[in-house]
């Protein structure tokens, strides 16, 4: 017992309606398979693990707590000293005038 | 290709750079996978016409190559390994080894029969 072909169609349509899809009886080569898919980025983008718990984040959560950084306290430690004793970095110049002063050719 | 590089370390595991340009090269595909996919689709729809689908595919190959899913590996977040990845661990088969050994894995426990 065949079926006929508009019989056959309007199951397809009705199909469609229901799983929400393209109602393409021609067959034709509409590229929905594409947007069909998953966007699939947010999960590769999470593989991973993010970076967290670090001072200076610890520090903008809380602002009411003093929060002690020991690198940083060395690093500042380090170069009280080295002021003291006339080593430290010096000054960044602030004007072109300024940043000629030593830069003059030695003969 | 440094430009996508971001400015501060935001990776929490095991740093190289090859780890850091592999987490780099997820978030630029992730940031231009719809436009990737939009314009697959026009390559795809032989109903358009054949100027808009050639045209697509010129703008498609000359993405950045950053953008294409076939850059992006598992690594080792423990090692930084890039071969023999269980990827349901993320980790390369010796680290998960040591891991699975020294119970830091849950629900994994050496098999003996």
């Amino acid at each position: 017992m065949a079926v006929p072909r508009s019989r056959v169609l309007d199951l397809m349509r009705t199909q469609c309606r229901i799983f929400n899809t393209t109602y393409n009886p021609e067959r034709l080569r509409l590229g929905t398979k594409i947007l069909h898919q998953r966007l699939k980025g947010p999960s590769i983008a999470s593989y991973y693990p993010p970076r967290i718990g670090t001072i200076k984040q610890l520090r903008r959560l809380y602002p009411e707590y003093d929060i002690s950084d020991e690198k940083e306290d060395e690093w500042i430690e380090h170069l009280q000293v080295q002021t003291s004793r006339g080593k430290a970095p010096p000054k960044k110049k602030k004007t072109a005038a300024d940043s000629k002063k030593f830069n003059k050719k030695k003969h | 290709m440094s430009q996508f590089r971001a400015k501060k370390l935001d990776l929490g595991c095991y740093v190289n750079i090859r780890n850091i340009r592999d987490h780099t090269k997820r978030k630029v595909y992730a940031q231009h996978e719809p436009e990737r996919q939009a314009l697959r689709y026009l390559i795809r729809n032989t109903s358009l016409p054949q100027r808009v689908r050639a045209q697509a595919q010129l703008q498609l190959s000359q993405m950045h190559c950053y953008t294409r899913y076939t850059q992006i590996k598992n690594r080792c977040i423990m090692g930084g390994k890039g071969r023999g990845i269980l990827s349901d661990f993320r980790m390369g088969r010796y680290q998960f080894r040591l891991n699975a050994l020294s119970g830091n894995i849950p629900g994994v426990k050496k098999a003996s029969w």
